[in-house]
């Protein structure tokens, strides 16, 4: 009887324990790879970099493509939010709006006045950047709830001003017809040439992030998020910084959301709503709060999670509130944060309940 | 026509849809009075009042009081099952795992809903006849008059629960001070529990009042509580009364704005009144006691 139980608790081990260990050695973990000391690329950041780079040449499947394209502007996303969210500590439920402002403004200046969408690309970032700020000076003073509230509000109005004003954004219809991103005469036309530029905009953003936040800047950033009275204490303009990253976050959203139009050609209202925030806020909680890498990985899981979820159509949204508040529950701080350290205490639990049951007459 | 005209109609709407805002608003002091929680699900105890109720109205041919009372046991026990399953577990979590999670319930409720029941507007008949009444040339539903009715009775009953009984004094110890009420052997997790069903019984009252006037699909639920919780907020959060004054005062507002722009930016007259309330006067309009203590 005894010799069987402990038979069936090995095999549940080992279940558990192989799955757990692959996914520490795929995952990012948030303290081993990015400490304050740390100021070179280590090894296990180039490999990342060469498996991404490789990803889509040993695997040509178009599907794939078009979700790493996908996975890529939510990376762009959610590293944004995660300045914001992560470092400084302050909550967002508004992002996507501010995806949705550059979506628009891309859409709006190459179809209506022929602009370059190279120049869109820029000029959407900037487009977002001004609203934050506009929006950030009066809600930033704001806290906990109330700061999320008011994100959200803004996301609401957002959302009711895009279908209603028809002349401008094409109301509940949207806009189609967007050409292809293309920069002098090279055109960016298949999913594999897209998932090189989202990707590099990517690469590009996130060296930007992770010299941000090691600059005084980030620090500040830090600062804030631990005590704001004890940020302002020692010299630090809360008030500045906050505003100062929330337009940062922003102008990231506004790129992604530039990628994105160019990408899916079409501008609709029902892409930017309460759903997409609630999904941006989600890959940056499951990433891990206060890392760079933990958004991106966040983003591609979230967003293959997604893909696997719409197979079952009708049954694919309750299931995904069920996983959101499991993932939740069980990994509050990401699922990548310390998975190494948890898997040896889950193994020290395992042998002290062996040992448990063994005492047992 | 004069521009005059439509001002009186539009009060009486307004007041109606008002009282439907101030039960909403109602539901989340309840919850925030026992924990300082803020429930983002809210809303969709309101629809699931209205969805169950049709369902078993139309669908099982029962009669419309039994269906009613059904609905809402069956809401207070998803606001209790709520709590043990999603609240609980996360009791020491922080702001934004709570709020992320009562979001991730929200969109299992409703989506669930639009599974088991269809994603068809719903309504309900009247609960009184549908001959409305005529006001000094003002046209009221006999509905209306029950949402008012209802909303008063319930304000006396929850205003007789908090300040007249040993429960309500403990639940409001319990948010006021956790420790506290730790020490004098109140609950908290008890506590959180009941304000959950009581709240999750709030909002489906509402929803059975509201589905014979306007239609509730099961995606109407996440405007409605975002539009409660403003009324909470511009009110006075975290008081009963002041829940009531906003629910009124958002209601009115928002229904006298459709004389002067046009009805599409509907919605977005409240999240308006919302920023405008939060910078201006972040403690609302009667003032709150759980903001004073904080910084803003």
């Amino acid at each position: 009887m005894v010799k069987s139980n402990q038979k069936e608790f090995r095999k549940r081990d080992f279940f558990y324990l192989v799955p757990l260990w692959l996914l520490s050695l795929i995952v990012p973990d948030a303290d081993d790879l990015y400490s304050y000391r740390s100021k070179e690329f280590k090894r296990r950041e180039l490999y990342y970099l060469g498996a991404l780079l490789l990803l889509p040449l040993i695997w040509p499947d178009p599907h794939l493509h078009h979700l790493m394209v996908l996975a890529g502007i939510y990376a762009i996303l959610a590293l944004g939010l995660s300045l914001f969210l992560g470092y400084a500590g302050q909550i967002s439920l508004g992002h996507a709006a501010f995806f949705g402002i550059g979506t628009y403004t891309t859409a709006i200046l190459t179809t209506r006045y022929a602009f370059p969408p190279f120049l869109a690309f820029w000029a959407s970032a900037f487009v977002a950047a001004i609203v934050a700020y506009l929006i950030g000076r009066p809600i930033l003073k704001l806290k906990g709830y109330f700061l999320a509230l008011a994100t959200l509000g803004f996301g609401e109005i957002f959302l009711v001003i895009v279908s209603e004003s028809q002349s401008l954004t094409g109301g509940v219809i949207g806009i189609f017809g967007i050409p292809w991103f293309s920069i002098g005469g090279f055109s960016f036309d298949t999913y594999l040439k897209q998932y090189y530029l989202t990707w590099g905009v990517l690469l590009g953003l996130f060296l930007f992030s992770k010299n941000l936040v090691r600059s005084k800047l980030g620090r500040a950033l830090l600062a804030v998020a631990s005590g704001e009275d004890a940020a302002a204490s020692i010299g630090i303009n809360v008030a500045q910084v906050k505003i100062g990253v929330f337009v940062t976050s922003a102008a990231f959203a506004g790129f992604a959301g530039s990628l994105f139009a160019c990408i899916m050609s079409t501008a609709n209202p029902e892409a930017f709503g309460l759903n997409l925030s609630v999904l941006i806020v989600m890959m940056v909680i499951l990433g891990g709060m206060g890392n760079l890498y933990g958004p991106v990985f966040g983003s591609v899981l979230l967003t293959y999670l997604m893909d696997i979820l719409s197979r079952y159509q009708e049954w694919s949204l309750p299931i995904y509130g069920v996983i959101l508040i499991l993932l939740l529950i069980f990994f509050p701080d990401g699922i990548g944060t310390r998975l190494g350290i948890r898997l040896i205490y889950l193994i020290g639990y395992w042998a002290k309940k062996k040992k448990r049951d063994e005492g047992k007459p | 026509m004069n521009f005059w005209t439509p001002i009186p109609q539009l009060l009486s709407s307004g007041i109606t849809i008002g009282a439907i805002y101030a039960l909403v608003a109602l539901g989340f002091v309840t919850i925030t009075r026992a924990s300082q929680i803020i429930n983002f699900a809210q809303g969709e105890f309101v629809m699931l009042g209205g969805v169950i109720t049709f369902f078993l109205l139309k669908g099982s041919n029962l009669p419309y009081p039994l269906s009613a009372l059904i609905a809402m046991t069956v809401v207070v026990m998803i606001g209790f099952l709520l709590q043990l399953l999603v609240i609980y577990p996360l009791r020491k979590a922080s702001v934004l795992i709570l709020i992320m999670a009562t979001l991730g319930a929200s969109i299992f409720l409703s989506s669930t809903s639009g599974m088991l029941f269809g994603t068809l507007p719903k309504t309900l008949p009247p609960f009184s006849g549908e001959e409305p009444l005529q006001i000094w040339g003002v046209t009221i539903l006999p509905q209306s008059i029950w949402v008012l009715g209802t909303t008063f009775l319930l304000l006396i009953v929850l205003y007789l629960l908090s300040h007249r009984t040993l429960l309500g004094k403990a639940m409001e110890a319990s948010s006021t001070d956790p420790l506290g009420a730790d020490l004098l052997g109140i609950s908290r997790n008890l506590m959180v529990f009941l304000a959950f069903g009581v709240s999750a019984g709030i909002g489906a009252i509402a929803g059975i009042l509201i589905t014979p006037i306007f239609f509730t699909s099961y995606n109407s639920g996440t405007l409605l509580g975002l539009k409660g919780f403003i009324a909470a907020v511009l009110g006075g959060w975290g008081k009963n009364s002041g829940a009531i004054l906003g629910g009124f005062a958002l209601g009115i507002v928002e229904s006298l704005s459709m004389a002067f722009i046009p009805s599409g930016y509907k919605d977005a007259v409240a999240f308006a009144i919302l920023l405008l309330i939060l910078y201006f006067r972040p403690k609302g309009i009667l003032g709150s006691p759980f903001i004073d203590s904080r910084r803003w």
